[in-house]
């Protein structure tokens, strides 16, 4: 396995392009080197992007987006003012990935993108409409999240790929959201079942839903619902949780998670209406390192 | 039976796990009685201005170092000219290996020795503690999933792994028994062939390795004179000790002809045995190094991987290294799971008739202590309570799972769970508090929990920590809305005999070294020599060294276990001290051509007509001008008993209480914990920080058990959940909202100044109060551990279901 560090886009997907897709791009970490470790990945290449010098920035907040680059950490995602306004659920996501040291070097592109169904931060990016642009050697083109993702560790960026950009668009005046986890314990975990709701000013909702499928599943957009109706609330999850395929593992049985994808969304929703014009401060609870 | 008739069989030899290591005979004397009186544990006093560091918080020895990663664990350790090792095994956690084909492997770069069964000296040698059933590498089968079936030693470990790889195995996959009910069907395939097994073994055609029975009284005509009758079956899983640092071994061939043995092990000194027997060696050729261990609990104590490494250090006359991932620690040690039927009879006003368990341990695929830990844990299986009639019959059964071995509570938490959640059933039944049924049987000083001509008594006002614990949790206090409260108590023997020496010198300067084979592994032992050398000779903790972790230097020690270091260790320390005072009053005297009966001593002082002299000045004056050192020897031992059940009454007994205050989570089982409390009847603190690390650490693995801690296994017995991904313990922020604990202290145990031994007691019985808490928040009584959400939450559907049908 070799080692190379490119400074520009170029030289990155040009190298990726020259491996035939045994090359893998290392940012944070994070994850690569615990699977290097383990050996259930072999690459022939390692490309560290971490000097490239034409990376977009890690933030870049515009008036209707937040452009996020691929060195982007979960720490730097989850502290942002803006996107604590604009995408609670993101930084609530953000905020439970592995620990503190973690999310200090973990890429919020690598999280988001790079296939697990259980990624902590897919969900709400799928609830709020990202979009990734993917670059190669012939070019760029830009996909959304929602179409990204083609099975367990399967997606768009293929072979000779690497995605240089994530765009969050600012949601709608009025909306909010919230993102729930169930873990088998309260310090550091993977999800059992997650849910990010975004609930928009007139009721209608969408949820990005995490381990219930090979894929970040997305549920809804669903029709204006009266949301302090609990039949309506009801019926509004069922139509969220209807691409859910839940199924046994070693975290959860199938019953159980599926009940508990019932929980979450219905908690989900009702917390997201609840921060849509309240206005007030977004509490998130800093999760320490354990 | 008349009521005090009483029986007490144990099929086999007994195996005590502390005399299990020396594998000497019981000692016939009459009851055992240490060299060092054991209740001599006063304080002497009238040692003016000496300073005090016994029964204060101080700072733990190599504390520092252990917490900035300064110390040097045995993977920090470099070793000239080393050579790696990396361990062949199988997808299957039974199989008949058929070839074992090494050529191809021992030709790659690198590799300087492939070696399998067929490398080693026939018959195999085999080791163990109880039975020696452990062969070096895996011998024509395999028994469990992870058993090394071959080795590669090379010069660098990326050789060795990648040959490792290209060893073929070829293997039959038989069938295997991974749980209680497969392993004690009539039809069960056993993990041990008959054939290997005594001809007059009873159980030799089953997996039964070994049983015990305790009884008095008549359980069987006793129903008829209770209230109400509890019938109910409890289990524990299976869990793995996880200590962070997984350990290894570096074992080093020395020109004489013997090995140098780096390991990071409880019993420096079983080890050292060990080794030596295997490979024919003098002990004195054998000299084990135990670097601190980063975290034992039990699952450092016996040999595992170190004779294998032995074999290949003289094979290769290279130092041979082997460092263990997490995922083989799970594989070499865990907690016997367990099953108990329990049946419970009460008076109407709750006072305990009669009570009756089956005890079945899973013990996997070879012995280990595992035999020791169902007779010691099942031994005070029926808890600290006055009952008149007691049957309990358990089992030790193999199953082709990782051999299980000591784990902190040594078997008695698996009972504990039952029967402390026994007492709650009866409680419901009867509509009393569940700290009112404790109140009315738990047993005052001296009252006998184990009848019969072995009788065992209570040693500690244990009443105090359970009034102590309700009072902390506040019992009486109206319980919040959605919580519920349970309070549960436990015992633990401490050790029942073996030695413990220990030297100290004291210098011409006033410092010393305290020679002590105690291994520290966490739990800050060398603190507590350092404190009693300082008070008992009148020096600076700063001037005093301690040194473990080395045979070559260091007196035997029996080793690190069932609590027993503050106690044995601590009186031979302390023992050790006083030969030093004794030693300079005598010189002093023959110096001075004074008369030693107008001379006494005591801490830090020699006392002679002319008034008191600090003990560095007596020296001196003994001494003379060309100076030098006083070297204290101190012994502690105990004897055991002939025909006692477990080889000899216990030295003393941990008490614990743990009263939980939990909310449940309805919608998803989760559990929040806002108030958990342990109590525990410590004797006397000799450092109180120290006291209440060692109960907090315990109170949280206790929770790792009761809570979210299990091996998971496939229906082949492979592990699912190996390594620290899908296998969790709890974490800082899975601790109760307010954890506190307590020592009660009435100076009352066989240690120095009346300490008794402690650090497992706060785990005893953690299950059966989070389980009350949880089933009085609930309605719903579970009898599975751990709780999980989801086991929870299914209970609660199945409440739900059944009255709603």
């Amino acid at each position: 396995m070799r080692y190379y560090r490119p400074t520009t886009t170029a030289e990155a997907v040009a190298a990726l392009a020259g491996e035939a897709g045994t090359a893998r791009v290392l940012v944070g970490g994070t994850d690569l080197l615990v699977a290097l470790r383990h050996r259930t990945v072999e690459p022939s290449l390692l490309v560290d992007i971490k000097r490239v010098r034409d990376l977009r920035p890690p933030i870049d907040v515009e008036s209707r987006a937040i452009t996020f680059g691929p060195t982007v950490t979960m720490s730097a995602v989850a502290a942002d003012p803006t996107v604590r306004e604009w995408f609670p659920s993101l930084a609530e996501a953000a905020l439970v990935v592995g620990s503190v040291a973690i999310r200090n070097r973990a890429s919020l592109i690598a999280n988001s993108a790079n296939g697990s169904p259980a990624a902590d931060t897919a969900p709400p990016l799928v609830a709020l409409d990202a979009s990734v642009t993917i670059a190669s050697t012939s070019g760029e083109r830009t996909v959304r999240l929602r179409d990204f993702f083609l099975g367990s560790r399967r997606t768009l960026c293929g072979p000779g790929e690497m995605v240089t950009s994530l765009r969050v668009p600012r949601p709608a005046d009025g909306s909010s959201s919230c993102f729930l986890r169930m873990t088998r314990r309260r310090g550091v975990d993977l999800a059992t079942v997650s849910v990010a709701a975004v609930v928009e000013r007139d009721g209608r909702a969408t949820a990005g839903l995490g381990a219930v499928g090979p894929v970040t599943l997305l549920g809804g957009p669903t029709g204006p619902v009266a949301l302090w109706s609990e039949a309506e609330v009801e019926n509004m999850v069922d139509e969220l949780l209807s691409p859910a395929t839940p199924i046994e593992d070693v975290r959860a049985g199938q019953t159980y998670r599926a009940a508990m994808l019932r929980v979450l969304a219905r908690r989900a929703v009702l917390c997201a209406a609840g921060r849509r014009d309240a206005r007030e401060p977004i509490r998130l609870t800093q999760e320490g390192d354990s | 039976m008349t009521e005090h008739a009483s029986r007490t069989e144990v099929s086999t030899t007994t195996i005590d796990d502390d005399r299990a290591m020396t594998g000497a005979p019981l000692d016939s004397d009459a009851a055992g009685a240490m060299a060092v009186a054991l209740a001599g544990g006063e304080r002497t006093t009238g040692d003016g201005d000496q300073a005090h560091h016994v029964g204060t918080s101080v700072l733990r020895y190599g504390g520092a170092d252990r917490v900035t990663g300064k110390q040097k664990f045995l993977s920090d350790l470099t070793f000239p000219d080393t050579a790696h090792v990396a361990l062949v095994t199988l997808p299957v956690a039974c199989a008949t290996i058929t070839d074992v084909r090494t050529a191809a492997a021992a030709v790659m770069p690198g590799v300087l020795t492939v070696m399998s069964a067929a490398d080693l000296p026939q018959p195999m040698p085999r080791f163990g503690v109880s039975h020696q059933d452990r062969p070096v590498i895996a011998d024509g089968q395999v028994r469990f999933h992870g058993e090394a079936v071959a080795a590669v030693v090379a010069e660098t470990l990326d050789q060795a792994e990648a040959a490792a790889r290209a060893v073929e195995v070829s293997y039959e996959e038989t069938d295997g028994v991974f749980d209680l009910d497969q392993a004690t069907a009539p039809d069960a395939a056993l993990v041990v062939d008959p054939s290997a097994r005594p001809a007059d073994d009873e159980h030799r055609e089953s997996n039964i390795l070994e049983t015990a029975l305790y009884e008095w009284g008549d359980v069987a005509t006793a129903a008829a004179q209770a209230h109400v009758v509890v019938e109910n079956t409890y289990t524990f899983p299976m869990v793995t000790h996880f200590p962070i640092e997984p350990g290894g071994t570096v074992v080093t061939p020395t020109e004489d002809g013997g090995l140098e043995v780096h390991s990071p092990v409880q019993h420096p000194y079983l080890l050292q045995r060990t080794i030596a027997t295997l490979l024919e060696l003098p002990l004195a050729k054998v000299r084990v190094f135990a670097p601190d261990p980063g975290g034992a609990f039990g699952g450092k104590q016996t040999p595992k991987f170190e004779p294998l490494l032995a074999f290949l250090a003289l094979k290769t006359g290279r130092t041979c290294r082997l460092v263990l991932s997490l995922e083989q620690t799970f594989q070499t040690m865990r907690r016997a799971g367990c099953r108990v039927v329990a049946r419970t009879g009460f008076t109407a006003d709750g006072c305990l008739v009669f009570h009756e368990l089956e005890c079945d341990y899973l013990i996997g695929a070879y012995a280990d202590v595992a035999p020791r830990v169902m007779t010691k844990g099942s031994y005070v299986g029926a808890g600290p309570y006055r009952i008149p009639h007691v049957r309990t019959a358990s089992r030790a059964v193999m199953s082709n799972t990782t051999p299980s071995t000591a784990f902190r509570g040594f078997g008695c938490p698996q009972v504990a769970w039952a029967t402390e959640s026994q007492l709650d059933a009866g409680a419901r039944e009867l509509g009393l508090d569940s700290l009112e049924i404790r109140r009315r049987n738990l047993i005052h000083r001296g009252e006998a929990f184990f009848r019969g001509p072995y009788e065992a008594t209570a040693d500690g006002d244990w009443h105090q920590s359970l009034e102590k614990a309700a009072e902390l949790i506040g019992w009486d206090t109206p319980l919040p809305a959605g919580r519920g409260r349970g309070i549960a108590v436990a015992i633990k023997p401490g050790a029942t005999s073996g030695l413990s020496q220990s030297l100290v010198r004291f210098l011409a300067d006033g410092s010393a070294i305290a020679y002590a084979g105690t291994s520290d592994m966490g739990q800050g032992a060398r603190t507590l020599w350092q404190q009693i050398v300082a008070d008992e000779l009148g020096t600076g903790l700063d001037k005093v060294t301690v040194v473990s972790g080395d045979t070559g230097v260091v007196p035997f020690d029996l080793q690190t276990s069932a609590s027993r270091s503050t106690v044995f260790m601590g009186n031979a320390v302390l023992d050790a001290c006083r030969d030093i005072r004794r030693r300079i009053l005598s010189l002093y005297a023959d110096s001075t051509g004074s008369e030693e009966d107008t001379l006494s001593e005591a801490p830090g002082l020699l006392v002679t007509p002319e008034g008191p002299l600090p003990l560095l000045e007596a020296s001196r004056i003994a001494l003379g001008s060309l100076g030098g050192e006083f070297v204290g020897q101190g012994i502690a031992r105990m004897r055991g008993r002939k025909g006692h059940p477990l080889g000899g009454d216990a030295a003393f007994y941990e008490f614990n209480c743990t009263a939980i205050e939990v909310e449940v989570d309805l919608d998803t089982g989760e559990l929040l914990l806002h108030k958990h409390i342990s109590v525990s009847d410590v004797g006397t603190e000799l450092n109180p920080t120290q006291v209440v690390s060692q109960d907090e650490g315990a109170s949280i693995m206790g929770l790792g058990h009761s809570q979210m801690e299990q091996l998971l296994l496939d229906d082949r017995g492979l592990i699912r959940n190996l390594g620290a991904l899908d296998y969790r313990i709890p974490t800082f922020k899975d601790v109760p909202i307010e954890l506190v604990t307590h020592g009660i202290e009435n100076h009352d145990g066989p240690g120095p100044y009346g300490s008794k031994g402690i650090s497992e007691g706060a785990l005893l019985c953690t299950a059966g109060a989070l389980g009350a808490a949880a089933s009085q928040a609930t309605g719903v009584v579970i009898r599975d551990l751990p709780l999980t959400p989801e086991r929870v939450w299914t209970a609660l559907q199945q409440a739900l279901d059944q009255t709603t049908t």
